[in-house]
């Protein structure tokens, strides 16, 4: 049972932790995340590697959907803006791999801004369209634009170095990629406790409201397009990086419905949801393989038969999760968390 | 009886995911094996053909076992379903290479082949080849470990514009290709084919990849006036919409695609449109009773009811990289990636039981030959159309 956790002061009520058992697991999951790259086989590793970029990406479209309200479907689009940008940097300028990432998420978040001016006369659907269309005009760029893109063909990227170091296996990039997110998370839980944050939610839940306490729409709508964006570049980035290849088909329209659908899994508008959410929507069809795996010896030919009954129960338990779970993977946690805090009162 | 709530279910699913992240991988090591990969689509778009070469794949596996093996070794197929999606195919690969000794591996697309490249370059200790035909890829010096068991796209085109080229000096040409990576593969390179051999390109037409009304798209075709129309990058639709609407409006074109809208059951469904559609084709196909062709007579034992083109082409993959393995180790060397593409390239006038009806060379990374078939609705199949064409470099 959570007892003595009385705060004497408003800082110590707004902490990001604020108990100590909360402190203790956040510990054990740093450990854990600092020593599974020495227990983990190549597969599962590549696996928390993809896990990450897809969480870093999750979380700053949960950042625009989830707290402001936008609806957007042109996060993958943006991701291949990020990854782009460190493509031709790497391969022309040949900067430093971290200055990379970072530029990238720069760069998706000025094309962020530009695609986020209809926000400011469309919701809902109307700016759920307004996004596609921009993700295909995009993408026409990405085919086009041959002397920086490649074309259908694409570019190469050269394995990012550290210190002289070269990250070219998923256990090098592990260290990269994995605090990198942890930095973005850390980034987004607690610009929900300053004014820019509050100033998203206070859209989201109503806008004329929020313009008549004083907050500019149109600066801030921007603002959370261009942080969202600058979280799917520097996702991007990190993919490219990860993946070495970047072409118009990396990051398909129905990239973006997949992190929309994680950030729903995982739970709108908590930072915990996409976390949940991403490595859901990732690990769950890897984890439904061993299923079909372990039905081999029963069923003849299982690979072959099982896999489109896979990809079924996949989206049946979406369903199911939106059915009994309509506030996403986070509730769960939440009440799993609140069983302990009043444990053994009320079980 | 046992009371089974949340707990419990929560409990067994992290036990049965503990076990599975920790358990020990590579309890498969067997020296007398040799294991086949394999990234493969059985869902998502491209699950059509991903069947098929499965079902290729495992026959042929079967077929050799039963004969021996592999220079003592027994074959066998570790593949898992990627929905053709590049990322779950890089998964599947380190899942399957941590879990097996993999010399010999199957990818799913143009995708995978570039993105795993480098992979393969690190390891040295994989042959691969897949379902792309992609001409990017048809590069030794760039793609030194990987092969594609058939003509590239830019080949298959220069078939085609070879025997046009017999049929009619100075035809015009319009190329039709869907705006995807697969589509404009071999376009600039054909059209530029063309020109050099003579023929006239009178125009070039691009659809979306899902595009379903081509009537703008046929009056285009109408205004070229062409001679023959080449497809590239589809399956099947748009194409029978394509055909329909020409045959309406009398156009004397006739149509021609590449290996992948080839398949037999595809233009059965189409019918009558579907009548006089050529295309170039690497493989025999499955009925084709000719003498020559033992191999398919084994299989259409294996399996009684038609199998798609996607099945030979599975089936002759395994076939020619298991053959550069057999080499290998008749030679007595490691079952190293340079080892066995020095193997491959030493196939020269290799029989391929008639799946291939002339005997193939590949002195690089493809099998430039193909012959071309022209679709007869009256008898629900693909006749040859041309001798077997083997394209000189």
């Amino acid at each position: 049972m959570r007892i003595a956790t009385a705060k004497e002061t408003y800082i110590a009520d707004e902490g990001l932790l604020t108990t100590r058992t909360q402190r203790a697991w956040m510990i054990v999951l740093a450990l854990v995340l600092v020593l599974a790259p020495f227990v983990l086989n190549a597969y599962w590793l590549y696996l928390a590697c993809l896990v990450a970029i897809n969480v870093a990406s999750a979380t700053g479209l949960n950042i625009l959907t989830g707290y402001t309200g936008l609806v957007s479907l042109g996060q993958a689009a943006f991701m291949a803006v990020g990854a782009y940008a460190v493509a031709f940097l790497d391969g022309h300028l040949g900067t430093p791999f971290l200055l990379n990432i970072f530029a990238a998420g720069l760069v998706a978040a000025a094309v962020g801004v530009l695609v986020g001016v209809p926000s400011l006369r469309v919701k809902g659907l109307y700016l759920a369209i307004a996004t596609i269309a921009a993700s295909f005009i995009l993408h026409f760029v990405f085919t086009n634009w041959v002397s920086v893109t490649g074309g259908m063909s694409g570019v190469n990227v050269a394995p990012a170095r550290l210190f002289g170091i070269e990250l070219a296996s998923p256990f090098a990039l592990y260290f990269v990629i994995v605090p990198i997110t942890a930095l973005m998370v850390l980034a987004a839980a607690n610009l929900f406790r300053t004014r820019i944050g509050r100033a998203f939610i206070a859209i989201r839940d109503r806008d004329i409201s929020a313009e008549v306490l004083g907050i500019p729409l149109l600066q801030y709508k921007l603002m959370s397009f261009a942080l969202s964006s600058f979280y799917a570049g520097v996702a991007g980035g990190m993919w490219a990086y990860f993946f070495r290849v970047v072409t118009p088909e990396s990051f398909p329209f129905a990239t973006s419905i997949f992190f929309l659908a994680a950030v729903i899994v995982g739970g709108l508008g908590t930072i915990l949801g996409p976390i949940l959410g991403a490595a859901f929507m990732t690990l769950v069809p890897e984890l439904l393989k061993y299923v079909v795996e372990w039905l081999g010896p029963v069923f003849p030919n299982a690979g072959a038969a099982l896999s489109p009954v896979r990809t079924i129960v996949f989206g049946a338990l979406i369903i199911f999760f939106l059915v009994f779970e309509p506030q996403g993977l986070a509730e769960i946690v939440r009440r799993i968390r609140r069983f302990f805090h009043l444990w053994p009162f009320k079980t | 009886m046992t009371d089974l709530n949340r707990r419990h279910v929560l409990g067994l699913a992290a036990a049965g995911l503990a076990s599975t992240v920790f358990s020990p991988l590579s309890a498969f090591a067997d020296e007398k094996e040799l294991v086949i990969g394999g990234s493969i689509p059985l869902t998502g778009v491209f699950a059509f053909a991903g069947v098929a070469i499965e079902a290729g794949i495992s026959d042929f596996v079967k077929i050799t076992n039963e004969a021996g093996g592999v220079a003592g070794r027994k074959l066998r197929l570790a593949y898992e379903d990627t929905a053709y999606k590049v990322d779950q195919s890089v998964a599947v690969f380190n899942k399957l290479t941590t879990q097996n000794d993999i010399h010999l591996y199957y990818g799913d697309s143009t995708g995978f082949a570039k993105t795993i490249n480098e992979e393969l370059n690190r390891r040295g200790s994989i042959l691969m080849a897949g379902a792309s035909f992609g001409s990017e890829l048809n590069n030794p010096e760039k793609y030194p470990f990987q092969f594609m068991a058939g003509p590239d796209y830019v080949e298959m085109i220069a078939i085609l514009l070879e025997y046009i080229a017999k049929q009619q000096k100075g035809a015009k040409i319009v190329f039709v290709n869907s705006d995807t990576e697969f589509g404009r593969d071999p376009i600039e390179a054909s059209v530029k084919r063309a020109k050099e051999m003579g023929l006239e390109v009178v125009g070039q037409i691009v659809t979306p990849p899902t595009a379903v009304d081509v009537s703008t798209e046929i009056l285009k075709l109408r205004r070229a006036n062409p001679d023959f129309t080449i497809f590239h990058g589809y399956v099947l639709a748009p194409l029978p919409e394509f055909l329909s609407q020409a045959k309406q409006l009398g156009l004397k074109s006739r149509f021609m695609g590449t290996f992948w809208s080839m398949d037999n059951s595809l233009w059965a469904n189409v019918g009558a449109p579907a009548d006089g559609y050529m295309g170039v084709m690497p493989y025999r196909y499955y009925y084709d009773t000719a003498p020559d062709a033992p191999i398919l007579e084994k299989i259409r034992k294996l399996r009684p009811t038609y199998q798609a083109t996607g099945y030979m082409q599975g089936f002759l993959t395994a076939m020619l990289m298991t053959e550069a393995a057999k080499r290998t180790l008749d030679a007595g060397k490691d079952l190293t990636a340079k080892n066995l593409k020095a193997a491959l390239n030493t196939i020269k006038d290799f029989d391929t039981g008639g799946i291939i009806g002339v005997p193939i060379s590949i002195p690089g990374n493809s099998v430039p030959v193909g012959r071309i078939y022209s679709y007869s609705a009256a008898d629900k199949q693909m006749k040859p159309a041309s001798d077997w064409i083997s394209l000189k470099k």
